[in-house]
């Protein structure tokens, strides 16, 4: 479904990918992790046709990006820390302009149907600017999800989360996971991070540098891994910085 | 994908450029309708324009009435400014424009709604600027022509302003750089505007001939401006 293929991406005379690799499987849920500046909001965006790469392949569903990008948008949704809604709509209003945006039929029964399936139903009247983090959140999803993308693509979505906020975000994905949908997600939470997902990878100064399966990893395991590849890379950084390479 | 795309429940309609249009100026008028922030600041800005230069000139009512056309167009342009970066502005926050640029619609559509949504804000300034003016300064803007005037100028105004404000809405300085990036842009606009507007507030109506070449100019600056607009939005807000 995302075929990642010796991704760079250069900002200036900074490189933040330096040829990523990944793999990431129709009905997959991937996680991406690594520290800030990692790259992982660059590679995340890219695929989202938000911004172009330097060199390398991205393919989404078969279309390359940014050649087939207009074919692309129509099968990918993006769930961000910012809410990309209008505060000053309700949010029924919210649902309905991207509704009209995706050309969506029967706007007004998929508005409902999908307030309702995150629990915001009662609330579709009210302005997303009275809402709490965790709502946002949650509405964010709805309007994801609404023209039934088959990519999800989330970065860093529990930023800002109560545990209960959290947690619901966590069933509402599981849910969309288990409706077929691919899922792409970067965060910084590891737990939630391994949990949720069948495989995380872990980039590291614009390369990703392992993957595991999660089924088969504990989360100590993956935190020792993780501190591993994190800590070798930045001693290796250090010493070239030293060696004046 | 291809067998979700051949399933009814994937049912996107490829349909209109205009329907992405019509929702972009539906969803800036719902949310002019509940905030109520353009309009009302740029009326606010130019009644305490008008009235300023209104006691400036109050001294001297003959050369008042000179130069009230010119005031008019002055006043819709630095209001025009204010509503440009306020309607622009909106998109930046919560970032409303990244979730717009990655639905699948033409670049150029965004700039079509956008420019539509602006126009009928200033236009709603306008009819109470009209009313102003006539009451303070007793001229005939109440003429079919001179709205009409008012209108194509709005248009190529507009039309200018969503591209450059689109621009400098992405840098710090963006409430300084707007006016001094616009207003001289707008004056190939604005002269003959005012030229033509100028040519009605005498008891007679003008020739045609005589405002021929300046309402051809507005013409020309609105049909340019669309059309560069329209051809390189998509490089301005994917940039």
């Amino acid at each position: 479904m995302i075929e990642i293929k010796g991704l760079i991406k250069n900002y200036g005379l900074n490189s933040v990918l330096r040829g990523v690799d990944l793999h990431v499987g129709a009905g997959d849920f991937v996680t991406l992790v690594g520290s800030n500046g990692a790259g992982k909001t660059t590679l995340l965006r890219i695929v989202a046709t938000l911004q172009r790469s330097t060199a390398g392949e991205v393919k989404v569903g078969g279309w390359s990006l940014p050649k087939h990008a207009a074919k692309v948008r129509e099968h990918i949704g993006l769930v961000s820390h910012h809410a990309l809604l209008y505060g000053d709509l309700t949010a029924a209003e919210n649902l309905t302009f991207f509704a009209r945006l995706y050309r969506l039929e029967n706007p007004q029964d998929r508005v409902a149907a999908a307030l309702k399936t995150v629990g915001l139903l009662a609330r579709q009247r009210d302005p997303v600017s009275t809402f709490s983090r965790g709502m946002v959140q949650r509405l964010t999803i709805a309007r994801a999800t609404l023209h039934e993308p088959d990519v999800l693509l989330l970065d860093e979505p529990y930023t800002g989360l109560d545990q209960d906020a959290a947690q619901l975000l966590d069933d509402l994905l599981r849910r969309e996971w288990e409706n077929g949908r691919t899922i792409l997600m970067i965060t910084h939470d590891l737990t939630h991070g391994l949990n949720l997902c069948d495989r995380v990878a872990i980039l590291n100064r614009g390369k990703i540098v392992a993957e595991v399966d999660s089924a088969h990893t504990t989360p100590a395991e993956f935190l020792e891994l993780y501190t591993e590849h994190t800590r070798r890379r930045k001693k290796a950084a250090r010493m070239r910085v030293a060696s004046g390479e | 994908m291809s067998k979700k795309e051949s399933n009814s429940a994937f049912s996107i309609q490829h349909s209109s450029f205009w329907s992405s249009v019509w929702a972009i100026v539906w969803k800036d008028l719902q949310i002019e309708k509940h905030t109520r922030q353009i309009v009302s600041v740029m009326i606010m800005f130019s009644l305490v324009t008008v009235i300023m230069f209104n006691f400036a000139l109050e001294a001297n009512l003959a050369a008042a009435r000179q130069v009230a056309t010119g005031l008019l167009w002055a006043t819709i342009l630095l209001a025009g400014t204010l509503g440009l970066n306020r309607s622009l502005a909106i998109e930046r926050e919560n970032q409303t424009m990244e979730a717009i640029l990655m639905a699948p619609i033409e670049r150029s559509a965004i700039y079509l709604g956008k420019v539509i949504s602006t126009t009928v804000f200033t236009l709603i300034l306008e009819a109470i600027l009209v009313f102003i003016f006539i009451i303070f300064f007793n001229k005939p803007y109440w003429r079919p022509q001179v709205i009409l005037i008012l209108f194509l100028g709005t248009i190529g105004y507009i039309a200018a302003g969503v591209l450059v404000t689109s621009m400098t809405i992405q840098t710090r300085t963006r409430e300084v750089l707007l006016p001094v990036l616009l207003l001289p842009l707008s004056l190939p606009l604005v002269l003959p505007a005012a030229t033509a507007v100028s040519a009605y507030m005498f008891p007679q109506l003008p020739a045609i001939a005589e405002i021929q070449t300046p309402l051809s100019l507005v013409l020309v600056y609105d049909l340019l401006m669309l059309v560069v607009g329209f051809l390189t939005y998509h490089y301005v807000v994917e940039s």
